[in-house]
């Protein structure tokens, strides 16, 4: 085992290979608070990637709604048990057990293996909300009765558990933008990336007998372009770029921006160990301790962050500046009320307004000899 | 690091380990029959640092590569439209993806949408790449055997009732015939010319007596069988040329009438056009009520100038996906959101407050906002003074306004300036330039002027329609005045404002406590609510959904919620309005509509660029009279539908774009069973076999939107957009034309049949592929889109850019005229009308905005006026009618007028209450589907809900998915209802789910819903609800699952897919009439311009409905484990509501991260 520098739980940790940060790391942001679950995200993917054979069942992108939600079933409950409970104070590194400092002596990290029946409801526990409403209600923030929607891809891992466990070394991550795949040359199927992955994104393909997973739309990634389940988020909530580790930050880079200045982006089960690389920024309505279970003891800061955007336009021009290309930005600026967003060489690719402007038209066009009203 | 450690022995040490223990031969034997490469490792010291060969990634480079895109639009019934990009490789479209073009849209003067617009799509749109190519695409006309051979026949009746032998009608059980192209123009053409000459003049009439009609329908035929002939183009503002064909269609039946009863023009009528938006239940029937205008509403992305944002009984992000970003980034920019549900809903997880009330109660919670607002007197007295009708004076002897003329001596109205009376024959001024509201002269006494009491001059105060918001000036209206006045004629009358009539029905009964007590919302939450908006003036918008507008209370949920809205200042002000939203209705935005769908088809304009002649021959109605079994509301002793409404038979029906009006239509399978059997011929012109397909007689086979070789253009009620459908270039994959293509065909094939050549010219344009023409027609009469040219619009849209409409604002918003006072809204006073004094609504107790239980979905006695003795209500009793206080039957309810008190309700039971009947169910809509659009496919389908399964693993389910109810877990647990078990759902077996069912038909077996039963913590006890959009059982489905080896509920015969394995959540309604929904007396504006009308207007004043009114009785059928045995695995697992496992109970709780520090 090398010694790693995982900056999400702010440690160094275990890993079979030393640490290798590649030149950029691919990365998605999602705002979990306009996430709308229309699996929009899921069905381009799926159109795109997975529609043949032995394919059926996989999607490399789903959405499930938390706390009851989950593909496959009850995947975090049962990463989350063979952990068992851990602690982690806010500031502090997380000194509790990664996955790979919990594995058995004989296994690269704990892990569960999912039965082929637990792919098999995908939106199992869709809308199903902790708490039961009984009767009428009037419930404020946070809410008392609750749940929340977990959009999810590969986290294209800094330390990815599918690669530690590969006994063929057919998984690696691409140099230029930290991209994880299998490659479907050399994988023989033996299914231990399946069983590492905590998060459930490898996926085994009985037609072909390899396994395949989320490949972060390199195709379209190497175009400029964001992933297909970007470029069709029609919540808005995403945003694709290249993250980088805290120490190398640009403020001006839209995902070090919310990760790292503003903190109100957060990795999703970083206790786990991966460093993953996609972020989420926490539903402010739901539960706190639910909250911190998946993202970590920053997550209060994070959604009081949230709560007092009304008084930061920056953010908001970010925010609003989500969805509206489907380029990647490497930069973003906000000036008098317009967003922009950059490409790679500083040209820009979209602007928009933060709050689209009132337009009133002339009551009758003389020229055009036409009215032009409101109520028809 | 060490392999050892590792735990697996890697390739390259088994490599090592063979050559080690000198195992190479038989290695190498069995590399023989294995690739060499895997005893050719490769040297990879760390994936994360490097990888050797990466040539095979361009397997996926070549899977996303494509060799061309085009654009087309998707345009479901889904209220927003988006245009989509495809992608072709080898011919074949293999992707879709948004077009990014949004944010590129212009108006005419300059201005630009931004890129906030983009991207528009979503799942549905993304899974018509299964689709287009689907086993269930309509794939060449098709004709049903039965109905064949009676048409070979020559179409034989029964001498006695006119009526064909049932043999040929045998509907949904019989053979489909592949029929080209002209067969099925010349069957249609000789069907539709043989059923009106049957049903015309005075043996038509009798023959209709014969069959049991109501008498008043058939006299509303005025002996023209032409008026049989029913129409529709489903959701016609989708299409203006190609759906509202069907209207252009029915309105040159006039030809055919003409020639069938020769008479000339000026007696003949064409076929019937039936509504869509109030047919849909989509219509707020309360809002003509109030504005005067059809509907009142802002496009969606105002929700960022608002500080309150009220999401009330709609969906909001289930339903208006890609409008949702606009309410999420409201409130990340500090507009607080507060969502008012029946239950925990998806939308409720975007708001920061969340007020859950009892289904149905929404008219009681609005007035309870009022209540409380005018009682802390915290409501606009400037807006209520000077644009609403609260100050006017009420006399309390007729319930009718005080008028001056009664009062003052000498008074004469004055010659109004706020609207131009027309002469009798005198024409309006075209759409686009009516800049004054108008009526015919005939209506000149509904617009007299009322009295206020005023304040300065402590006198009465006549006030004309003109003097509305800052028109009126000098006055000090008392709100709250009460007194007498002594009449010309003598009498002294007590007369009362409405305001103060108001103000003591909502202190006596529509106190926070007494609103608790009625809708479960606690009275904080109704205190603290109020008091939000009335600090919110002009920034307070109501964004309400279909939730409680599918309720038979619906118009009184509009006027109670206006009520609030009005007290507050917020009508008409961008960032404070009232917006309704269901359906995709506003056809009056492109105003210039009835040059095409009303040209005179006795004098069709031929030449390019000419002037057309407008000549309207259809009457409409509504078409809930069919689902209603074709009757009016009779009951008792009396006639509810009033002349300018009644329905006339209908013998044949035409539709298209739409499968609502057999498939899922509302007390499906009482259409079905009983009232398609009297319909004689049924046509239907649809791209996927839909569930009314399965019941028709011909169905043509349509151009998918990814087909479309003739352009169209439609708009949206929620977004600034005109949009055209552009022409594509992906060859048609099956036998199909375009719509447009298959009403000129049938038109032609009727000139033939008729000798008629007038029908064949109305279609000139389509023959020579020039529909452009008809669209620039349009154009130019509309007042949005006058200067546009079509040409240049389809190449935008070619490039997937639409075009702005050209409203007044954008964003557009509802009585924003009205609101700065340059125009009247377009009523009878020309102000917000909360009083209504027509006899219709003072006879049913609902002249003031009142509340009123659901009709059926309460556990509480139905319909029941809520109001302690009150002066001013004063409804006709049961035994007015001539009907029994204590009958509740459902056919009388919809006219019952009781009183009680809301003490008096709340012990009160549903009449099935007694009979082990519990649950309110409902039956709203969802986002895996737009109706019924494409929620068959299965990569969109195994996300609806949670028992999508690709692979069936349970080969009971119906499809990859299935229909479920919610129910509350503490509500199934007493039942002794588990997790995912199959029920029974029961309505009202009086007539549902029809009427006159027989246990053990098979009409009963198809028939009864059965469906999966769900822990759901989020609806109250009491409550069961089922989402609208799974296709239906039918005959051809249940017979699919019975015989066909992979038990799936698909028809053998038809392809057709049920997601039910009987039954529909549309088995548990049924069709419910309301009385003052059928008035000839409401004074409102016609459907295009600035007209204003009275009475029956198809989408505007109509019946709506009310498929969310069904109280029923829930029953185990099946276990829901794998075949039946034990649990549904995910509870049995420990993974579902009440079945938690330890895990899952420390999961919940957070506990697998103690975080606080």
């Amino acid at each position: 085992m090398a010694r790693v520098k995982n900056w999400q739980i702010n440690r160094e940790m275990d890993y079979p290979y030393n640490e290798s940060r590649p030149k950029k790391q691919w990365s998605i942001i999602f705002d979990l608070n306009k996430c709308i679950a229309c699996q929009t995200c899921s069905l381009a993917c799926k159109t795109t990637w997975t529609s043949g054979k032995g394919q059926e069942y996989m999607f490399w992108n789903n959405v499930e709604t938390k706390p009851y939600g989950s593909y496959p079933l009850a995947w975090d409950v049962k990463i989350l048990e063979q952990l068992g409970q851990q602690a982690w104070k806010a500031k502090e590194p997380y000194y509790g057990k990664t996955i790979f400092e919990a594995a058995k002596p004989t296994e690269v990290v704990a892990h569960f293996h999912p039965k082929d029946e637990d792919w098999m409801y995908p939106n199992v526990g869709e809308d199903d909300c902790a708490g039961n409403v009984p009767h009428g209600d009037h419930i404020t923030l946070p809410h008392d009765k609750w749940f929340f929607y977990l959009p999810r891809t590969c986290a294209h891992c800094t330390y990815p558990a599918c690669l530690a466990s590969c006994p063929r070394k057919a998984i690696y991550k691409r140099e230029e933008d930290g991209i994880v795949l299998i490659d479907q040359s050399r994988c023989k199927g033996y299914g231990e990336c399946v069983r590492a992955c905590p998060y459930k994104k490898s996926m085994y393909n009985t037609h072909t007998r390899v396994s395949e997973k989320c490949i972060g739309c390199f195709p379209a990634v190497e175009q400029g372009l964001q992933p297909m389940c970007v470029q069709n988020c029609i919540g808005k909530i995403r945003i694709m770029g290249f993250v980088n580790p805290p120490w190398k930050m640009r403020k001006n880079n839209p995902i070090d921006y919310l990760i790292h200045d503003q903190q109100i982006a957060l990795p999703y089960y970083p206790q786990l160990g991966l460093e993953p690389n996609i972020y989420y920024i926490p539903p402010i309505h739901a539960d706190r301790a639910y909250l911190t279970q998946m993202f970590g003891p920053n997550v209060d800061q994070a959604i009081e962050r949230y709560k007092k955007l009304k008084d930061d336009p920056v953010t908001q021009g970010l925010l609003v500046l989500m969805g509206s290309t489907d380029r990647i930005m490497h930069s973003f600026d906000v000036k008098d009320g317009i967003a922009y967003g950059f490409d790679e060489k500083g040209d820009e690719v979209v602007r928009v307004p933060v709050t689209e402007p009132f337009i009133e038209r002339t009551a009758y066009d003389a020229n055009l000899k036409s009215l032009r009203n409101n109520t028809p | 690091m060490s392999e050892e450690k590792k735990g697996h022995i890697s390739r390259r040490s088994f490599v090592k380990a063979l050559t080690a223990s000198g195992g190479l031969l038989a290695a190498s034997s069995w590399a023989n029959a294995v690739p060499l490469r895997f005893f050719n490792p490769q040297n990879i010291e760390n994936p994360l640092a490097q990888y050797p060969d990466r040539d095979w990634e361009k397997i996926y480079r070549n899977i996303f590569a494509h060799d061309s895109s085009f654009v087309f639009l998707c345009a479901p019934n889904d209220t927003h439209n988006c245009l989509l990009k495809a992608y072709v490789k080898n011919g074949v479209v293999t992707r879709i993806g948004p077009s990014y073009g949004y944010g590129k849209a212009t108006d005419l003067y300059g201005n630009q949408s931004s890129h906030r617009w983009d991207p528009r799509i979503c799942q549905k749109g993304l899974a018509l790449v299964r689709r287009f190519y689907g086993d269930r695409r309509v794939k060449a006309p098709m004709i049903r055997r039965g109905f064949k051979e009676w048409a070979d026949a020559g179409f034989p009746r029964d001498p006695v009732t006119g009526s064909p032998d049932a043999k040929y009608f045998q509907r949904g059980k019989d053979k489909w015939l592949r029929a080209d192209w002209q067969q099925a123009y010349d069957y249609s053409a000789k069907a539709f010319e043989n059923i009106a000459r049957h049903y015309s003049g005075d043996q038509g009439e009798h023959y209709l007596h014969k069959q049991g009609y109501d008498p008043a329908m058939i006299e509303a035929l005025e002996k023209s069988g032409t008026q049989t002939i029913k129409l529709r183009g489903g959701m016609a503002f989708l299409g203006a040329t190609r759906i509202f064909g069907l209207y252009r269609f029915a309105n040159m039946l006039a030809l055919m009438d003409s020639k069938i009863r020769n008479v000339d023009s000026t007696k003949a009528v064409g076929a019937r056009g039936w509504d869509s938006y109030s047919w849909h239940t989509d219509l707020p029937p309360g809002h003509p009520m109030v504005t005067g205008s059809q509907t009142n509403d802002f496009d969606l992305f105002a929700a960022e100038r608002s500080k309150l944002l009220l999401v009330w009984g709609m969906n909001w992000i289930t339903t208006k996906m890609p409008d949702s970003h606009w309410m999420t980034e409201a409130r990340l920019k500090g507009t607080k959101t507060v969502a008012i549900t029946v239950e925990y809903s998806a939308t409720a997880s975007k708001a920061d407050d969340v007020v859950v009330i009892r289904p149905g109660t929404d008219p009681a919670f609005a007035l309870g906002l009022a209540q409380q607002i005018i009682s802390k007197k915290i409501y606009d007295k400037e807006f209520v003074e000077t644009k609403t009708d609260l100050p006017f004076l009420v006399r309390l002897d007729t319930l009718k306004p005080l008028r001056p003329e009664e009062f003052m001596a000498e008074f004469k109205e004055p010659d109004l300036q706020s609207m131009k009376f027309l002469k009798k024959g005198e024409k309006p001024l075209p759409g686009t330039e009516q800049r004054d509201q108008f009526a015919a002269e005939s209506m000149k006494d509904d617009f007299k002027s009322l009295v206020v009491f005023d304040r300065k001059t402590k006198k009465l105060r006549a006030v004309s329609r003109d003097e509305y918001g800052t028109h009126f000036k000098g006055v000090e209206p008392d709100l709250g005045y009460r007194g007498s006045v002594k009449l010309l004629d003598g009498k002294t009358v007590k007369v009362r404002s409405i305001f103060n009539l108001t103000e003591e029905y909502l202190n006596e009964n529509m106190t926070p406590e007494k609103v608790e007590l009625i809708t479960g919302a606690p009275a904080k939450a109704i205190v603290s609510l109020a008091k939000e908006i009335a600090a919110n003036k002009e920034h307070t918008l109501f964004a309400c959904g279909m939730g409680p507008n599918q309720f038979f209370n619906a118009d009184l949920k509009d006027r109670a919620i206006f009520l609030v809205a009005a007290l507050t200042r917020n009508v008409g002000f961008p960032g404070g309005n009232v917006g309704s939203y269901a359906g995709n209705y506003r056809a009056a935005l492109i105003g210039g509509e009835p040059v095409y769908a009303a040209e005179d088809p006795f004098n069709p304009q031929l030449s390019k660029g000419g002037k057309v002649k407008v000549g309207k021959y259809s009457h409409y109605e509504s078409l809930h009279y069919y689902n209603y079994g074709d009757r009016p509301l009779r009951v008792g002793d009396k006639l509810f539908t009033g002349s300018g409404h009644m329905p006339v038979p209908t013998k044949a029906m035409w539709l298209n774009n739409s499968n609502s009006v057999i498939g899922n239509v509302k007390w499906h399978y009482d259409v079905v069973h009983n009232t398609l059997p009297k319909i004689e011929f049924i046509a239907y012109s649809d791209w996927w076999w839909t569930g009314s397909c399965e019941y028709a007689d011909i169905v043509f086979a349509c151009d998918s939107w990814a087909e479309f070789k003739h352009p169209d253009m439609c708009g949206s009620c929620t977004n600034p957009f005109l949009q055209l459908y552009p022409e594509t270039p992906m060859p048609r994959v099956f036998d199909t034309k375009a719509d447009i293509e298959i009403i000129a065909g049938v038109s032609k094939s009727l000139a033939k049949v008729t000798g008629e050549s007038r029908m064949t010219d109305m279609w000139k344009f389509v023959y020579e592929n020039n529909t452009h023409e008809y669209l620039q027609r349009i154009i130019d009469a509309s007042f949005t889109l006058k200067g546009y040219n079509i040409h240049d619009l389809e190449k935008k849209a070619k490039e997937g850019i639409p075009a702005l409409m050209n409203n007044r604002t954008y964003p557009r918003v509802s009585s924003y005229e009205q609101a700065k006072s340059e125009m009247p809204w377009h009523t009878k006073s020309g102000r917000l009308e909360f009083y209504r004094h027509e006899p219709e609504f003072i006879e049913h107790g609902e002249n003031m905005v009142i509340y009123r239980e659901p009709v059926d979905s309460t556990p509480y006695e139905p319909n029941v006026i809520v109001a302690q003795g009150h002066e001013a209500i004063r409804p006709k009793a049961p035994k007015d009618y001539g009907l029994s206080d204590s009958d509740t039957s459902v056919e009388t309810r919809q006219v019952r007028n009781v009183v009680k008190t809301a003490e008096e309700l709340v012990q009160s039971k549903h009449p099935l209450k007694m009979k082990l009947y519990t649950h309110v169910y409902h039956t709203p809509k969802y986002r895996h589907g737009a109706h019924t659009t494409p929620v068959d496919t299965d990569m969109n389908a195994v996300w609806f809900g949670p028992f999508g399964d690709v692979y069936r693993h349970d080969k009971r389910m119906p499809a990859v998915v299935e229909g479920y109810v919610d129910i509350n877990p503490l509500d199934a647990k007493a039942m002794g209802i588990e997790d995912g078990d199959y029920v029974y759902i029961d309505a009202d077996p009086s007539d549902r789910p029809y009427r006159n069912w027989k246990k053990g038909t098979e009409e009963y077996k198809i028939s009864r819903l059965m469906l999966r039963a769900r822990y759901y913590p989020g609806t109250p006890r009491g409550i069961a609800r089922t989402w609208h959009n799974m296709y239906g059982a039918t005959f051809g489905s249940v017979k699919g699952q019975e015989t066909r080896p992979d038990g799936l509920a698909k028809s053998a015969e038809t392809n057709y897919q049920a997601m039910y394995r009987s039954g529909s959540h549309q088995s548990a309604t049924r069709a419910w009439l309301r009385p003052t929904l059928m008035t000839e007396t409401l004074v409102h504006k016609t459907m295009f311009g600035q007209g204003l009308e009275k009475g029956f207007a198809s989408d505007i004043h109509c019946p709506v409905g009310a498929p969310r009114e069904a109280f029923v009785k829930i029953t185990k059928a099946e276990g829901g484990g794998l075949g039946g045995q034990g649990r549904w695995r995910p509870a049995s697992l420990g993974f579902r509501p009440t079945y938690e496992n330890q895990a899952m109970k420390e999961y919940l709780k957070g506990r697998f991260m103690k975080g606080k520090g």
